[in-house]
């Protein structure tokens, strides 16, 4: 038989009996289109939280240095850190370590209150060196950036987030206006671009920047920092250098073994190659149930199959009778199971991608689709209809055709 | 030339128990190119057996069947296929088309299954030869008894075998529609076919050249009913 003639055949049997083959692939329908949505609902969350830790960080081409043993998590205000991190230590790992492209220091407190006349907001208050900005890539949407001079003079001046403009100015234009940081007045030079929301769905837009140096004298009268920001001129070389900052730290601090750092060294990329990680595990639990789905949906596919080859014992007989080999008969069962389980598997994609789409506007997210996973879905139908589809073509085409042509 | 030999065909089953059954015992005889042969004999005397065998649907336990001087006897199940696919066509008592095919489709089964392309034309012509051609769309469960099985007729045409095999053939007809299922099959000898009938019926039996008569398995009589003519 021809490829085109055993597939025709197994078309016309399926659609004539449209019932059965509806039950038939339901099985797979409901495994691969569970497969699809969920690999890419699992995908567009993972590829916004990717857009949010960028949103956040500014760039990955960093490291961040921040006081105490295992800062890992949170955002600490000045107050609460160790007094570990110094103003020297920036420079000092700009001039000593090779790799680093730029240096910048930063000082934070969210605990401080920021007013205008009578509107008063609460938002994330950072100190930073003028390069800060440079190195997240960022220029502001509306007048100035703080420069190295605002730093050198401890100018009294800032830079706030569009949430600060809004609740403080409303329509206002905020440029050359005087604010109040904790009672001190500073002059605000510049609106910071939007940047949306970070991890969590917290907007990063709530905040507000002031040069470093006026920070530490004018306003928290502190000598240390809560983050130094460490550019690289090589993303890929971030274990090394992160190496080398934590040997030139600990001869700074003195710190002799056994005692612990007083500091800790975050990667960005470490974090998300963790994020990528848990993303896969995820996606492996959920291949695997998709997987058992698909496989139920086999087992399906196999028990009608037999049942069907009872039932066409008579019409297998007639076509042995007038020439078909048990090869013809083997190839037309089982290219009846495995068109039914790849349009099984069809059909369970466009669902799975439509529910994935549903599912992403839901949250207000892309729709992303996971291709890879998809591709294997729809090789998984395939496969699951042939191994399933193997023992009912092999009992069909082992049918006595005297047998089953006996009146 | 002789289409069939059979040389001492002997067929035994065994029995879910175990019990061999002796269907056919030393059965042995010729039909030549061109013949129209029927077979009668009691119920389960052997007729459908023997005809299995002439068929190459089964292989005989002992003796050997030629068929166009071939031994055919020892031949594997894929052979076996090939000859029935190109030389051998099928007419059963139950008219057995696929219920859920029509027609033309049924008629065109045989042809799936020689490597050829297919060829609607051939079946469109078959099925106008045995006076269907406007049935060609209806579904087999939508045809009398009698049109089943000119479709039927139709099928076992397909391929052009030179030998066509019917197993009582108009047992589940009645007397009109039998009688024109016989006057089709016995205008099918003409171009050289031999056919070979199984039948209770004398009446049917009178249509053929010749007579074999199988008693408990084994031939009782072999007798010319008219006389029979090298076309
Ligand atoms: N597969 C089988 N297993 C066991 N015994 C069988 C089998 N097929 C046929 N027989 C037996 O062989 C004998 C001959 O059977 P066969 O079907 O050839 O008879 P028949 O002449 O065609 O009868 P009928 O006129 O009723 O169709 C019978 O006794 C039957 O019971
Ligand atoms: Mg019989």
């Amino acid at each position: 038989m021809r490829a085109s003639q055993v597939i025709g055949l197994a078309w016309r049997s399926l659609a004539r009996s449209k019932l059965r083959s509806f039950f038939m692939m339901l099985g797979v329908v409901v495994g691969i289109a569970a497969l699809t949505a969920l690999a890419s609902v699992g995908e567009a969350t993972r590829q916004e939280t990717m857009r949010q830790f960028k949103r956040m960080l500014g760039t990955f081409d960093t490291l961040t240095i921040r006081p105490g043993a295992n800062s890992t998590r949170g955002m600490p205000s000045l107050g609460q850190v160790e007094p570990s991190l110094k103003f020297g230590d920036g420079p000092a790992i700009a001039t000593g370590v090779r790799g680093v492209k730029r240096v910048a220091l930063v000082q934070q407190a969210f605990d401080l209150d920021v007013s205008y006349r009578n509107e008063t907001t609460v938002p994330l208050v950072l100190g930073v060196s003028s390069n800060w900005a440079d190195i997240r890539g960022e220029a502001a949407a509306h007048g100035e950036h703080l420069t190295e001079d605002d730093d050198r003079s401890l100018a009294r001046v800032a830079v706030i987030g569009v949430d600060v403009a809004r609740t403080l100015f409303h329509d206002e234009d905020p440029l050359g206006r005087t604010i109040r940081i904790a009672d001190v007045p500073f002059q605000v030079k510049g609106v910071m671009a939007p940047r949306g929301s970070g991890p969590g769905g917290a907007s990063l837009d709530n905040v507000l920047v002031i040069p470093v140096a006026t920070a530490s004298k004018r306003l928290f009268n502190r000598d240390y920092l809560t983050t130094i920001v460490v550019q690289l001129d090589d993303a890929d070389d971030s274990d090394r250098v992160a190496d080398d900052v934590r040997a030139l730290l600990r001869e700074r601090h003195r710190i002799i073994p056994p005692a612990q750092d007083d500091f800790t060294v975050g990667s960005p990329r470490a974090t998300l190659a963790q994020i990528a990680k848990v993303g896969t595990t995820l996606s492996k639990v959920v291949t695997g149930v998709a997987m058992i789905a698909t496989l139920i949906g086999g087992a399906v596919i196999m028990s009608l199959m037999l049942i069907g080859v009872s039932e066409r014992r008579r019409e297998i007989g007639v076509r042995r009778a007038v020439g078909a080999t048990r090869r013809d008969v083997l190839q037309q069962f089982l290219a009846e199971a495995a068109l039914i389980s790849v349009l099984g598997g069809a059909i369970g994609i466009a669902i799975g991608m439509g529910g994935a789409t549903v599912g992403a506007l839901l949250q207000k997210l892309p729709p992303a689709y996971m291709w890879p996973m998809i591709g294997a879905a729809a090789l998984l139908s395939l496969l699951v209809g042939i191994a399933f589809g193997l023992y009912p073509a092999w009992k069909a085409a082992n049918v006595d055709p005297i047998e089953a042509l006996r009146s | 030339m002789n289409v069939i030999e059979a040389i001492h065909l002997a067929r035994t089953y065994r029995r879910g128990d175990g019990t061999p059954v002796a269907a056919l015992r030393d059965i042995s005889f010729t039909i030549a190119a061109g013949e129209f042969v029927v077979i009668r004999g009691a119920s389960g005397s052997g007729k459908s057996s023997l005809l299995n065998i002439l068929g190459c649907l089964d292989t005989p336990t002992s003796g050997e069947y030629r068929l166009a001087g071939e031994n055919v006897s020892t031949l594997s199940d894929d052979a076996r296929s090939h000859i029935r696919s190109k030389r051998i066509g099928f007419v059963f008592q139950s008219f057995n088309l696929l219920p859920r095919a029509t027609a033309i489709e049924n008629v065109e089964v045989p042809a799936l299954y020689t490597g050829a392309a297919p060829d609607r034309a051939r079946a469109r012509s078959l099925l106008d030869r045995v006076g269907l051609a406007e049935r060609a769309e209806h579904f087999a469960t939508e045809l009398s008894g009698g049109e089943q099985q000119r479709v039927a007729i139709a099928r076992a045409l397909m391929n052009d075998p030179p030998l066509l095999l019917a197993d009582e053939p108009t047992g589940n007809l009645d007397s009109a529609a039998g009688e024109s299922v016989m006057q089709l099959l016995a205008s099918l000898q003409e171009g050289g076919r031999t056919i070979v009938l199984v039948t209770h019926d004398e009446h049917v039996a009178s249509f053929a050249d010749r007579e074999l008569v199988i008693r408990d398995g084994a031939i009782a009589s072999d007798t010319a009913r008219r006389p029979w003519r090298q076309p």
